[in-house]
Protein backbone atom coordinates (compact mmCIF):
# COMPACT_ATOMS: atom_id res chain seq x y z
CA UNK A 1 0.00 0.00 0.00
CA UNK A 2 2.83 2.33 0.93
CA UNK A 3 4.59 1.62 -2.38
CA UNK A 4 1.38 2.43 -4.22
CA UNK A 5 1.14 5.73 -2.36
CA UNK A 6 4.76 6.56 -3.14
CA UNK A 7 4.21 5.74 -6.81
CA UNK A 8 1.24 8.07 -6.95
CA UNK A 9 3.26 10.66 -5.03
CA UNK A 10 6.07 10.46 -7.59
CA UNK A 11 3.75 10.44 -10.53
CA UNK A 12 2.12 13.63 -9.39
CA UNK A 13 5.55 15.31 -9.35
CA UNK A 14 5.62 15.14 -13.14
CA UNK A 15 4.28 18.67 -13.30
CA UNK A 16 6.69 19.99 -10.67
CA UNK A 17 7.30 23.70 -10.81
CA UNK A 18 8.59 26.33 -8.45
CA UNK A 19 7.23 29.76 -7.69
CA UNK A 20 6.02 32.19 -5.06
CA UNK A 21 3.19 31.70 -2.63
CA UNK A 22 0.52 34.40 -2.57
CA UNK A 23 0.88 36.13 0.77
CA UNK A 24 -2.41 36.86 2.48
CA UNK A 25 -1.47 40.00 4.34
CA UNK A 26 -3.06 40.41 7.75
CA UNK A 27 -5.14 43.42 8.62
CA UNK A 28 -3.33 45.84 10.93
CA UNK A 29 -3.50 44.60 14.49
CA UNK A 30 -4.68 47.63 16.39
CA UNK A 31 -4.22 45.82 19.68
CA UNK A 32 -0.51 45.34 19.11
CA UNK A 33 1.26 48.06 20.99
CA UNK A 34 3.48 50.26 18.88
CA UNK A 35 7.11 49.94 19.87
CA UNK A 36 7.97 52.58 22.46
CA UNK A 37 11.39 52.92 20.91
CA UNK A 38 12.35 52.07 17.34
CA UNK A 39 13.52 48.56 16.63
CA UNK A 40 17.28 48.25 16.13
CA UNK A 41 18.46 49.39 12.71
CA UNK A 42 20.00 45.96 12.05
CA UNK A 43 16.40 44.73 11.97
CA UNK A 44 14.65 47.58 10.17
CA UNK A 45 17.35 47.98 7.53
CA UNK A 46 17.71 44.25 7.06
CA UNK A 47 14.08 43.56 6.36
CA UNK A 48 13.00 46.67 4.50
CA UNK A 49 12.89 44.93 1.11
CA UNK A 50 11.57 41.61 2.30
CA UNK A 51 8.13 40.95 0.85
CA UNK A 52 6.58 38.81 3.55
CA UNK A 53 5.37 39.35 7.12
CA UNK A 54 8.39 39.30 9.44
CA UNK A 55 7.85 37.62 12.80
CA UNK A 56 10.28 37.53 15.70
CA UNK A 57 9.89 36.69 19.40
CA UNK A 58 8.96 39.88 21.24
CA UNK A 59 11.48 39.11 24.02
CA UNK A 60 14.33 39.73 21.59
CA UNK A 61 12.91 42.53 19.46
CA UNK A 62 15.44 45.04 20.80
CA UNK A 63 18.46 42.78 20.73
CA UNK A 64 21.01 44.81 18.79
CA UNK A 65 23.21 41.75 18.33
CA UNK A 66 20.62 39.91 16.30
CA UNK A 67 21.84 38.71 12.91
CA UNK A 68 19.51 39.38 10.03
CA UNK A 69 19.74 37.59 6.71
CA UNK A 70 17.02 38.90 4.44
CA UNK A 71 16.18 38.60 0.79
CA UNK A 72 13.07 39.52 -1.11
CA UNK A 73 11.28 36.23 -0.51
CA UNK A 74 13.02 34.91 2.54
CA UNK A 75 14.44 35.96 5.88
CA UNK A 76 16.30 34.36 8.77
CA UNK A 77 17.04 36.12 12.04
CA UNK A 78 19.31 34.65 14.70
CA UNK A 79 19.59 35.63 18.35
CA UNK A 80 22.83 34.53 19.97
CA UNK A 81 22.46 33.58 23.61
CA UNK A 82 24.91 32.09 26.00
CA UNK A 83 25.20 28.46 24.84
CA UNK A 84 22.12 28.57 22.62
CA UNK A 85 20.94 30.09 19.38
CA UNK A 86 17.38 31.02 18.49
CA UNK A 87 16.57 31.28 14.82
CA UNK A 88 13.41 32.23 13.00
CA UNK A 89 12.97 32.08 9.25
CA UNK A 90 10.12 32.75 6.85
CA UNK A 91 9.91 31.74 3.23
CA UNK A 92 7.32 32.49 0.56
CA UNK A 93 8.83 30.31 -2.18
CA UNK A 94 7.91 26.79 -3.14
CA UNK A 95 9.97 24.30 -5.10
CA UNK A 96 7.44 21.66 -6.13
CA UNK A 97 3.79 21.62 -7.02
CA UNK A 98 1.97 18.37 -6.74
CA UNK A 99 -1.49 17.32 -7.68
CA UNK A 100 -4.22 17.65 -5.09
CA UNK A 101 -5.13 14.06 -6.03
CA UNK A 102 -1.92 12.90 -4.40
CA UNK A 103 -3.20 10.96 -1.37
CA UNK A 104 0.02 10.97 0.64
CA UNK A 105 0.73 14.67 0.52
CA UNK A 106 -2.91 15.60 0.63
CA UNK A 107 -3.16 13.76 3.95
CA UNK A 108 0.01 15.40 5.26
CA UNK A 109 -1.17 18.91 4.52
CA UNK A 110 -4.76 18.32 5.63
CA UNK A 111 -3.64 16.95 8.98
CA UNK A 112 -1.24 19.79 9.63
CA UNK A 113 -1.75 21.47 12.99
CA UNK A 114 -1.49 25.27 13.08
CA UNK A 115 1.92 24.82 14.68
CA UNK A 116 3.97 21.63 14.79
CA UNK A 117 6.59 21.14 17.49
CA UNK A 118 9.45 18.71 17.12
CA UNK A 119 12.80 17.88 18.65
CA UNK A 120 15.16 16.27 16.15
CA UNK A 121 18.96 16.06 16.14
CA UNK A 122 18.79 17.89 19.46
CA UNK A 123 17.18 20.95 17.85
CA UNK A 124 13.69 22.03 18.91
CA UNK A 125 11.47 23.57 16.28
CA UNK A 126 8.06 25.08 15.78
CA UNK A 127 6.91 24.91 12.15
CA UNK A 128 3.91 26.95 11.19
CA UNK A 129 2.17 28.56 8.27
CA UNK A 130 0.74 32.06 8.61
CA UNK A 131 -0.58 34.27 5.82
CA UNK A 132 0.32 31.46 3.39
CA UNK A 133 4.03 31.75 4.34
CA UNK A 134 6.01 28.92 5.94
CA UNK A 135 7.98 29.74 9.07
CA UNK A 136 10.40 27.80 11.27
CA UNK A 137 11.32 28.86 14.78
CA UNK A 138 14.19 26.86 16.25
CA UNK A 139 16.46 26.64 19.29
CA UNK A 140 19.81 24.90 19.15
CA UNK A 141 21.88 24.36 22.29
CA UNK A 142 25.42 23.40 23.22
CA UNK A 143 23.96 20.74 25.45
CA UNK A 144 20.67 19.77 23.82
CA UNK A 145 19.93 16.96 26.26
CA UNK A 146 20.02 18.98 29.45
CA UNK A 147 19.68 22.66 28.47
CA UNK A 148 16.15 23.67 29.47
CA UNK A 149 16.03 26.11 26.59
CA UNK A 150 16.15 23.23 24.11
CA UNK A 151 12.71 21.98 25.07
CA UNK A 152 9.32 21.97 23.39
CA UNK A 153 8.03 23.99 26.31
CA UNK A 154 10.53 26.78 25.61
CA UNK A 155 9.93 26.89 21.87
CA UNK A 156 6.16 26.96 22.41
CA UNK A 157 6.59 29.88 24.81
CA UNK A 158 8.62 31.73 22.19
CA UNK A 159 6.01 30.90 19.56
CA UNK A 160 3.30 32.43 21.72
CA UNK A 161 5.34 35.64 21.93
CA UNK A 162 5.89 36.17 18.23
CA UNK A 163 5.15 39.61 16.93
CA UNK A 164 5.09 40.95 13.41
CA UNK A 165 7.72 43.64 13.02
CA UNK A 166 7.57 44.45 9.34
CA UNK A 167 7.42 43.26 5.77
CA UNK A 168 7.07 44.98 2.41
CA UNK A 169 3.58 44.62 1.06
CA UNK B 1 -11.60 10.84 -17.46
CA UNK B 2 -9.46 8.80 -19.87
CA UNK B 3 -6.37 10.69 -18.66
CA UNK B 4 -7.24 9.96 -15.04
CA UNK B 5 -7.63 6.27 -15.82
CA UNK B 6 -4.28 6.21 -17.59
CA UNK B 7 -2.64 7.93 -14.60
CA UNK B 8 -4.08 5.39 -12.18
CA UNK B 9 -3.00 2.48 -14.42
CA UNK B 10 0.51 3.87 -14.69
CA UNK B 11 0.74 4.37 -10.91
CA UNK B 12 -0.51 0.81 -10.40
CA UNK B 13 2.02 -0.67 -12.81
CA UNK B 14 4.86 1.27 -11.14
CA UNK B 15 3.74 0.01 -7.76
CA UNK B 16 3.45 -3.59 -9.03
CA UNK B 17 6.95 -3.32 -10.45
CA UNK B 18 8.36 -2.18 -7.12
CA UNK B 19 6.35 -4.75 -5.21
CA UNK B 20 7.80 -7.52 -7.39
CA UNK B 21 11.30 -6.09 -6.84
CA UNK B 22 10.79 -5.98 -3.10
CA UNK B 23 10.10 -9.70 -2.96
CA UNK B 24 13.63 -10.45 -4.12
CA UNK B 25 16.90 -9.66 -2.41
CA UNK B 26 17.82 -6.18 -3.41
CA UNK B 27 21.26 -6.12 -4.96
CA UNK B 28 23.33 -2.97 -5.06
CA UNK B 29 23.92 -1.21 -8.35
CA UNK B 30 27.45 -2.14 -9.29
CA UNK B 31 29.68 0.32 -11.06
CA UNK B 32 33.35 0.32 -11.90
CA UNK B 33 34.15 2.69 -9.09
CA UNK B 34 31.06 2.93 -6.97
CA UNK B 35 28.06 0.85 -5.94
CA UNK B 36 24.95 1.60 -3.98
CA UNK B 37 21.71 0.09 -2.82
CA UNK B 38 18.64 1.72 -4.38
CA UNK B 39 16.94 4.63 -2.63
CA UNK B 40 14.72 3.57 0.25
CA UNK B 41 16.54 0.28 0.93
CA UNK B 42 17.83 0.64 4.47
CA UNK B 43 20.65 -1.55 5.76
CA UNK B 44 20.33 -3.44 8.00
CA UNK B 45 16.64 -3.93 7.35
CA UNK B 46 15.84 -3.62 11.05
CA UNK B 47 17.03 -0.01 10.89
CA UNK B 48 13.69 1.10 9.54
CA UNK B 49 11.46 1.36 6.51
CA UNK B 50 12.67 3.65 3.78
CA UNK B 51 10.81 5.22 0.89
CA UNK B 52 11.32 2.24 -1.37
CA UNK B 53 10.66 3.19 -4.97
CA UNK B 54 11.11 6.90 -4.43
CA UNK B 55 13.89 7.53 -6.95
CA UNK B 56 12.84 11.10 -7.60
CA UNK B 57 15.75 13.54 -7.70
CA UNK B 58 14.43 16.33 -5.51
CA UNK B 59 17.49 18.54 -5.96
CA UNK B 60 18.68 18.01 -9.52
CA UNK B 61 22.17 19.18 -10.38
CA UNK B 62 23.43 19.85 -6.85
CA UNK B 63 27.07 19.36 -6.06
CA UNK B 64 28.06 16.54 -3.73
CA UNK B 65 28.40 18.08 -0.22
CA UNK B 66 31.88 16.69 0.43
CA UNK B 67 34.75 18.19 -1.51
CA UNK B 68 36.43 14.91 -2.37
CA UNK B 69 35.68 11.25 -3.00
CA UNK B 70 35.50 8.61 -1.80
CA UNK B 71 32.67 9.17 0.62
CA UNK B 72 30.31 6.66 2.12
CA UNK B 73 26.62 6.96 2.86
CA UNK B 74 25.57 4.39 5.44
CA UNK B 75 24.10 4.15 8.90
CA UNK B 76 25.93 5.69 11.86
CA UNK B 77 23.53 4.15 14.35
CA UNK B 78 23.31 0.62 12.94
CA UNK B 79 26.79 0.45 11.38
CA UNK B 80 29.75 -1.20 13.11
CA UNK B 81 30.43 0.59 16.38
CA UNK B 82 27.14 2.47 16.20
CA UNK B 83 25.11 2.44 19.37
CA UNK B 84 22.62 -0.04 17.90
CA UNK B 85 25.08 -1.71 15.55
CA UNK B 86 27.48 -4.66 15.80
CA UNK B 87 30.26 -4.26 18.33
CA UNK B 88 33.46 -2.83 16.99
CA UNK B 89 35.17 0.37 16.12
CA UNK B 90 33.42 3.22 14.37
CA UNK B 91 36.59 3.35 12.30
CA UNK B 92 36.19 -0.25 11.12
CA UNK B 93 37.09 -0.49 7.41
CA UNK B 94 33.69 -1.99 6.67
CA UNK B 95 32.11 1.36 7.49
CA UNK B 96 34.29 2.90 4.80
CA UNK B 97 33.25 0.72 1.88
CA UNK B 98 30.71 0.70 -0.91
CA UNK B 99 27.89 -0.05 -1.45
CA UNK B 100 26.14 2.98 -0.09
CA UNK B 101 22.86 2.50 1.71
CA UNK B 102 20.14 5.06 2.23
CA UNK B 103 19.46 6.12 5.82
CA UNK B 104 16.77 8.76 5.25
CA UNK B 105 13.78 7.59 7.34
CA UNK B 106 16.01 5.37 9.50
CA UNK B 107 14.33 4.80 12.88
CA UNK B 108 14.26 7.87 15.07
CA UNK B 109 11.93 9.06 17.78
CA UNK B 110 11.03 12.33 16.10
CA UNK B 111 8.35 13.37 13.63
CA UNK B 112 8.96 13.07 9.90
CA UNK B 113 5.80 13.20 7.80
CA UNK B 114 7.30 11.53 4.71
CA UNK B 115 8.50 8.47 6.66
CA UNK B 116 6.65 5.29 7.53
CA UNK B 117 4.68 5.85 10.73
CA UNK B 118 5.40 9.57 10.57
CA UNK B 119 8.80 9.29 12.28
CA UNK B 120 12.37 8.94 11.08
CA UNK B 121 15.73 10.39 10.11
CA UNK B 122 15.44 13.72 8.33
CA UNK B 123 18.50 13.37 6.10
CA UNK B 124 21.44 11.10 5.38
CA UNK B 125 24.71 10.50 7.20
CA UNK B 126 27.85 10.61 5.11
CA UNK B 127 31.30 9.39 6.13
CA UNK B 128 34.28 11.05 4.50
CA UNK B 129 37.19 9.17 2.86
CA UNK B 130 38.71 7.98 6.12
CA UNK B 131 37.95 7.93 9.83
CA UNK B 132 39.82 11.15 10.57
CA UNK B 133 38.13 14.26 11.85
CA UNK B 134 38.94 17.82 10.75
CA UNK B 135 40.50 16.62 7.50
CA UNK B 136 37.81 16.67 4.83
CA UNK B 137 35.84 19.71 3.75
CA UNK B 138 32.10 19.98 3.36
CA UNK B 139 31.23 22.32 0.50
CA UNK B 140 28.25 24.25 -0.80
CA UNK B 141 25.93 22.16 -2.93
CA UNK B 142 24.69 25.22 -4.81
CA UNK B 143 25.05 29.00 -4.81
CA UNK B 144 23.23 30.65 -1.94
CA UNK B 145 23.46 32.39 1.38
CA UNK B 146 24.45 31.10 4.80
CA UNK B 147 21.17 31.77 6.53
CA UNK B 148 22.20 30.55 9.97
CA UNK B 149 25.01 29.01 11.94
CA UNK B 150 23.81 27.19 15.02
CA UNK B 151 25.84 25.47 17.70
CA UNK B 152 26.59 22.50 15.41
CA UNK B 153 24.52 23.25 12.31
CA UNK B 154 25.24 25.34 9.25
CA UNK B 155 22.27 26.19 7.06
CA UNK B 156 22.61 27.13 3.42
CA UNK B 157 19.65 28.60 1.64
CA UNK B 158 20.24 27.88 -2.02
CA UNK B 159 19.16 30.10 -4.90
CA UNK B 160 16.70 27.33 -5.75
CA UNK B 161 14.89 28.14 -2.49
CA UNK B 162 15.86 24.80 -0.96
CA UNK B 163 17.44 24.79 2.48
CA UNK B 164 20.38 22.49 3.15
CA UNK B 165 21.70 21.71 6.62
CA UNK B 166 25.21 20.53 7.42
CA UNK B 167 25.61 19.08 10.93
CA UNK B 168 28.65 18.19 13.04
CA UNK B 169 31.28 20.30 11.29
CA UNK B 170 34.18 21.41 13.44
CA UNK B 171 33.11 24.89 14.64
CA UNK B 172 36.66 26.23 14.59
CA UNK B 173 37.09 25.27 10.96
CA UNK B 174 34.15 27.18 9.51
CA UNK B 175 35.14 29.15 6.42
CA UNK B 176 31.89 31.10 6.24
CA UNK B 177 29.90 33.61 8.29
CA UNK B 178 26.21 34.25 8.77
CA UNK B 179 24.69 36.14 5.85
CA UNK B 180 27.58 35.39 3.52
CA UNK B 181 26.77 34.73 -0.13
CA UNK B 182 28.61 31.61 -1.17
CA UNK B 183 29.26 29.83 -4.43
CA UNK B 184 28.70 26.19 -5.29
CA UNK B 185 31.74 24.10 -4.22
CA UNK B 186 32.92 26.77 -1.76
CA UNK B 187 34.31 25.31 1.44
CA UNK B 188 32.07 25.47 4.50
CA UNK B 189 33.97 23.57 7.19
CA UNK B 190 35.65 20.33 8.16
CA UNK B 191 33.72 17.14 8.83
CA UNK B 192 33.93 16.22 12.49
CA UNK B 193 32.00 14.66 15.36
CA UNK B 194 30.80 17.86 16.98
CA UNK B 195 27.34 18.01 18.50
CA UNK B 196 27.92 20.31 21.43
CA UNK B 197 28.24 18.25 24.58
CA UNK B 198 26.52 15.25 23.02
CA UNK B 199 28.71 12.55 21.57
CA UNK B 200 28.41 11.46 17.96
CA UNK B 201 30.55 9.77 15.32
CA UNK B 202 32.68 11.45 12.65
CA UNK B 203 30.28 12.17 9.84
CA UNK B 204 28.33 14.80 8.01
CA UNK B 205 24.58 14.80 8.52
CA UNK B 206 23.13 16.39 5.41
CA UNK B 207 19.49 17.19 4.83
CA UNK B 208 17.34 19.18 2.44
CA UNK B 209 14.11 21.04 3.03
CA UNK B 210 11.81 22.35 0.39
CA UNK B 211 8.33 23.73 0.22
CA UNK B 212 5.75 21.65 -1.57
CA UNK B 213 2.56 23.27 -2.76
CA UNK B 214 -0.63 21.32 -3.13
CA UNK B 215 -3.72 23.25 -4.14
CA UNK B 216 -3.83 26.35 -1.98
CA UNK B 217 -1.83 24.75 0.82
CA UNK B 218 1.91 24.40 1.21
CA UNK B 219 4.30 22.76 3.60
CA UNK B 220 8.03 22.82 4.14
CA UNK B 221 9.33 19.27 4.47
CA UNK B 222 12.58 17.35 4.64
CA UNK B 223 12.76 15.57 1.29
CA UNK B 224 14.82 12.47 0.50
CA UNK B 225 18.38 13.48 -0.47
CA UNK B 226 19.78 10.06 -1.42
CA UNK B 227 18.88 10.02 -5.15
CA UNK B 228 20.17 13.56 -5.61
CA UNK B 229 23.41 12.57 -3.88
CA UNK B 230 23.91 9.47 -6.05
CA UNK B 231 23.56 11.68 -9.09
CA UNK B 232 25.93 14.31 -7.64
CA UNK B 233 28.49 11.71 -6.60
CA UNK B 234 28.61 10.15 -10.06
CA UNK B 235 29.43 13.59 -11.45
CA UNK B 236 32.08 14.10 -8.77
CA UNK B 237 33.70 10.77 -9.72
CA UNK B 238 33.66 11.81 -13.37
CA UNK B 239 35.53 14.98 -12.46
CA UNK B 240 32.65 17.36 -13.15
CA UNK B 241 31.23 18.17 -9.74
Amino acid sequence: MRILLISIFLFSFSHAQSGLLDVVWPKPNLKQQKPSIPYPSVLTQGIKNTALPIYIPSNYAYDKKMIVVAEQNFYAISFLLDGAIINISGDKTYQETISSENPEFSAITKNTAPVEYNKAEGIVTANFNKHNVNYILSIECDDPESDQRCTISMVSTLYSKLIMVGGKQ
Amino acid sequence: MKNKLLKVLLALSISLFYTSCSKQDVKPHEGKKFSYYPPGILKPSLSGIGRKGDNYIYAPGIRFPLESAPAYINSQVYGIGGYLGPQGSLCDNRNYQYPWSDNYCEKRSWKMPLCHGGKGHQGVDIRSSSCEKKKYYAVAVENGVISSIGKYTVTLRGVSGRTYRYLHLDPNSLQIRRGQQIRRSQRIGLVSDYMGKTKTSIHLHFDMQQTIKIGNRSKKVFVPPYSSLIDAYKRLLQGRP
